[in-house]
């Protein structure tokens, strides 16, 4: 079975972490993922950086250009990940838009994400038609789990179908914005998140944009299996490096 | 099957849809009808029928519009007896030969048997749906019933079909019921008003039906491909938006109000049909024959009102009331504006920062329509991160927004919408030039392209023309290989931007790199789906031009023929510096904007 799904079936409430590899510096992609898994997260996507990362905010984007003018590319990562099953042993899950996977060939990338140990892939512009018809196989022979988006406007029809294309989880997001955008959830989020609940989902789902502290954290989680921060921990690593990432998870997880 | 389109009545649709060159034109002489024929018939090439539509009318009356209007058929809607038709047969009145064509409503339980008396005394049926009217109702019948057809007399199908039933007709014509088929009769469906048919729609139901099957289709395919290129990929964010406009925008262009009120705007407010200008000094100059189609000529200067006109209309029907932009020269910008202001809506432009200080007069202008202007701050500020700006804005507004993409490209139906929208560019480059040259078909199209609409407008009815050749022409900036260029079709690679898939320049990591051309319309990354197709197939021709060839033309353009045209446009100019054409070859340049805009840089370019 897959990290992923061994994951999923822990009796908890999960937190997942994302951060833009290359960034700050070229060099701490592993360092940042060693130092997240010591301070207790329970998975980790590593943003692809792309030129333009349409599903973005500025804080990501930022993030994103940074990190390609450092030199990170797909090559670069996958060299730098190598040996990273080595020491690390929580799911992790390469987050990054479609079109520098498809430069690189995406059977190439799959094998490659196979090699390293990576669990599952995100990709927000491949639509999860494209993806049933085109590349399910490839990615299924490669071991990868896919992970598709669902917002308050996905009709249950299109969930229903998501929800039967997908075998991990499915990243909710949690209202009609790009990422790092909006703070704190309405009482429109609490009704869409019951409304989600109750439609009992194959996947569990976990809650992602917009949580960027306890209380966002706290409230998503009520509703979903976990929740994952992006946009907030960039701007931690931004502010503070990346020795002190277990004082943020801690007051996100803890309070 | 032969296609007769009934009910012309108007002398400039009746030429229009004669272009078309279908195998009938139909005239109805019968008062009661809103279709009422009462004016002169223009001519026509002798390969179309003129058929009269009469309705128990005096049979002198017949024979005196038979003969004045030189009919080659009447069709007898009424309940014209046998003798009737015997009489018409064989009267010394008529010189010439006449078809009769007689029409039987046909409903369930439709009885063959009242045919027999009539076999022997005309030509052809004509089978209509039963309705209130005599023709006209709109609607079909259920076609099967003619599986009971007993005669072997060659018939017209008629009664509501339209670009809807193309499938159901395909169907037909594949059954035994369609064995004596001769002819399709076609009318209320493809009208925009009675009387007024919609040429565009008339072309496409004809392309539908008979493909010309030794070419490609150059035209997106059901799942919103042109070849492998185009397609949807976006963040689900986006899905509901771009699914809600997939679904409805084919049906809402159709609709006989929503074609009523766009061809009106694009008359009495855009001031077409835009002129096509015979430039004699060019022409001689080049030794060829140079036509102008004046695009910069409508109101806000450029094509591109043409698909905002159309989309404001679109977001209208789809109950929008809040609109977003990007733009790169800032004419789409403007257009967009512009149709906001007409129709009261709120208008945010995202322009690349860039852009906004070397467009400073088309900034103004739509500030003073009322738009806001954001600048796009990322990346390098220009249309391609004005774009994802745009597409930023649409996830986080998805409820009451509607995103007015300028060009030919984004997720499907974008490219298609778009390329609907403008594709009047073609549809009355071929009437006109009919008039002029005697033809309908130049040798050559000219576009420049950026994204690539005026281009999709101005090829979109000569794309299934094998006599049409297609050129597209492209900014180079500096030069092909000076890393400062715009020319896709040299220096991209298939990837995705903006939602398609695409010809894309692009690093080797798949990062989009960032374009160079001193036309901020063409200074664009990626390139429309329809024309990346039309490159890897080889149907059209991409040249690219630098900058100060662009520049040079512009200013020959002025000088010989007294036109200033965008920079955009100058780059289509100066292929006949590099390209020669015969001297009967008939070139037609889409002039797609004026150069107003651009003086500044023309000012600082040539230190006027």
């Amino acid at each position: 079975m897959n990290r992923i799904q061994n994951k999923l079936q822990e009796d908890k409430k999960l937190v997942s972490i994302y951060f833009t590899a290359g960034y700050p510096n070229i060099d701490d992609t592993v360092t940042i993922i060693k130092n997240l898994e010591n301070s207790g997260v329970d998975m980790i996507e590593i943003g692809l950086p792309f030129s333009d990362p349409l599903a973005d905010g500025p804080t990501i984007q930022d993030s994103s250009t940074a990190a390609l003018k450092n030199g990170m590319t797909t090559e670069v990562l996958f060299e730098q990940l190598k040996d990273i099953r080595k020491s690390v042993n929580i799911p992790l899950i390469i987050m990054g838009y479609f079109n520098p996977m498809f430069q690189y060939g995406i059977e190439a990338f799959c094998k490659k994400c196979n090699e390293i140990g990576i669990d599952g892939l995100i990709i927000p512009d491949l639509p999860v038609d494209v993806y049933h018809e085109e590349y399910q196989a490839t990615f299924e022979a490669y071991g990868l789990i896919n992970v598709f988006l669902i917002t308050p406007q996905t009709s249950a029809e299109r969930i229903a179908f998501i929800d039967s294309v997908s075998n991990g989880f499915i990243y909710m997001v949690s209202s009609a914005s790009t990422t790092g955008a909006k703070t704190g959830f309405g009482d429109e989020q609490a009704a869409y998140f019951e409304r989600i609940a109750k439609m009992k989902l194959k996947n569990p789902q976990i809650i992602g944009f917009g949580i960027s502290n306890n209380a966002t954290f706290t409230e998503a989680t009520k509703y979903a299996k976990g929740a994952i921060i992006g946009s907030a921990f960039v701007k931690h690593v931004t502010k503070h490096g990346v020795h002190t990432i277990d004082h943020f998870i801690k007051s996100v997880v803890s309070g | 099957m032969k296609l007769k389109v009934c009910g012309m009545k108007y002398q400039d649709n009746i030429a229009q849809v004669a272009a078309l060159q279908p195998d009938y034109l139909g005239f109805i002489f019968y008062e009661k009808t809103p279709r009422h024929f009462d004016t002169k018939i223009p001519d026509l090439p002798k390969s179309i029928k003129k058929v009269g539509v009469f309705v128990n009318e005096d049979l002198n009356t017949v024979i005196e519009k038979v003969n004045k209007f030189d009919l080659q058929a009447v069709q007898l809607h009424g309940e014209e007896a046998p003798y009737y038709c015997s009489i018409l047969r064989n009267t010394k009145l008529i010189s010439k030969p006449l078809d009769i064509i007689k029409v039987f409503s046909v409903k369930e339980g439709f009885n063959f048997k009242v045919l027999e008396p009539y076999e022997d005394l005309c030509d052809y049926y004509l089978f209509d749906t039963k309705g209130k009217l005599p023709g006209g109702n709109g609607y079909t019948f259920d076609w099967s019933l003619l599986e009971a057809y007993p005669s072997t007399k060659p018939f017209f199908l008629s009664g509501g079909i339209g670009l809807e039933q193309v499938e159901a007709l395909k169907a037909f014509k594949a059954s035994s019921a369609s064995k004596y088929c001769y002819a399709l009769d076609v009318n209320s469906k493809f009208e925009t008003e009675p009387g007024l048919k919609n040429s565009a729609s008339l072309r496409e139901f004809k392309m539908k039906l008979s493909p010309n099957k030794d070419m490609q289709n150059y035209n997106v395919n059901d799942k919103g491909y042109y070849g492998e290129f185009g397609g949807a990929y976006i963040p689900e964010m986006l899905y509901p938006n771009v699914e809600e406009l997939r679904q409805n925008y084919l049906k809402i262009m159709g609709e006989p109000d929503f074609q009523k009120e766009f061809n009106k705007l694009l008359k009495d407010y855009v001031g077409r049909p835009s002129p096509l200008y015979f430039a004699k000094r060019l022409s001689e100059k080049y030794n060829t024959k140079i036509y102008l189609k004046r695009e910069d000529l409508n109101h806000t200067g450029a094509h591109k009102i043409n698909n905002t006109i159309g989309q404001i209309l679109m977001a209208k029907r789809l109950g929008k009331h809040r609109i977003i932009a990007e733009t790169g020269a800032g004419q789409h910008g403007v257009a967009t504006a512009t149709v906001c202001a007409l129709m009261g809506m709120e208008c945010i432009v995202y322009m690349g920062e860039i852009d906004i200080a070397r467009q400073a007069p088309n900034v103004a202008r739509m500030k003073m329509l009322g738009a806001t202007v954001v600048p796009a701050l990322s990346g390098s500020r220009t249309l391609k991160d004005a774009t994802n700006e745009a597409i930023r804005d649409w996830i986080n507004n998805p409820v009451d927004t509607h995103y007015i993409i300028g060009s030919a490209i984004g997720p499907h139906p974008y490219p298609d919408m778009v390329t609907r929208f403008q594709a009047v560019i073609s549809e009355e480059i071929k009437w006109q030039l009919k008039a002029q040259e005697g033809r309908e078909n130049p040798d050559y199209v000219v576009a420049c392209i950026g994204g690539g609409s005026n281009a999709a407008g101005t090829y979109y009815h000569y794309l299934h023309e094998e006599s049409v050749g297609i050129i597209a022409v492209e900014a180079a900036g500096l030069g092909i290989d000076s890393g400062e260029s715009a020319a896709t079709s040299v220096l991209g690679k298939e990837g995705i931007i903006h939602g398609c898939k695409t010809l894309l320049m692009q690093t080797e990591d798949g990062q989009i790199t960032e374009p160079y051309s001193i036309s901020a319309g063409l200074d664009y990354p990626g390139v429309g789906p329809m024309h990346a197709h039309l490159s890897k197939t080889g149907r059209a021709e991409f040249l690219s031009i630098t900058d100060s060839d662009a520049m040079e033309a512009g200013l020959e353009l002025s000088k010989l023929e007294g036109i200033i045209p965008a920079i955009e446009t100058s780059h289509a100019f100066a292929i006949f510096k590099h390209k020669t054409f015969k001297p009967d070859d008939v070139v037609v340049m889409s002039l797609s904007g004026r150069g107003d805009k651009d003086l500044q840089n023309y000012i600082d370019y040539f230190k006027f």
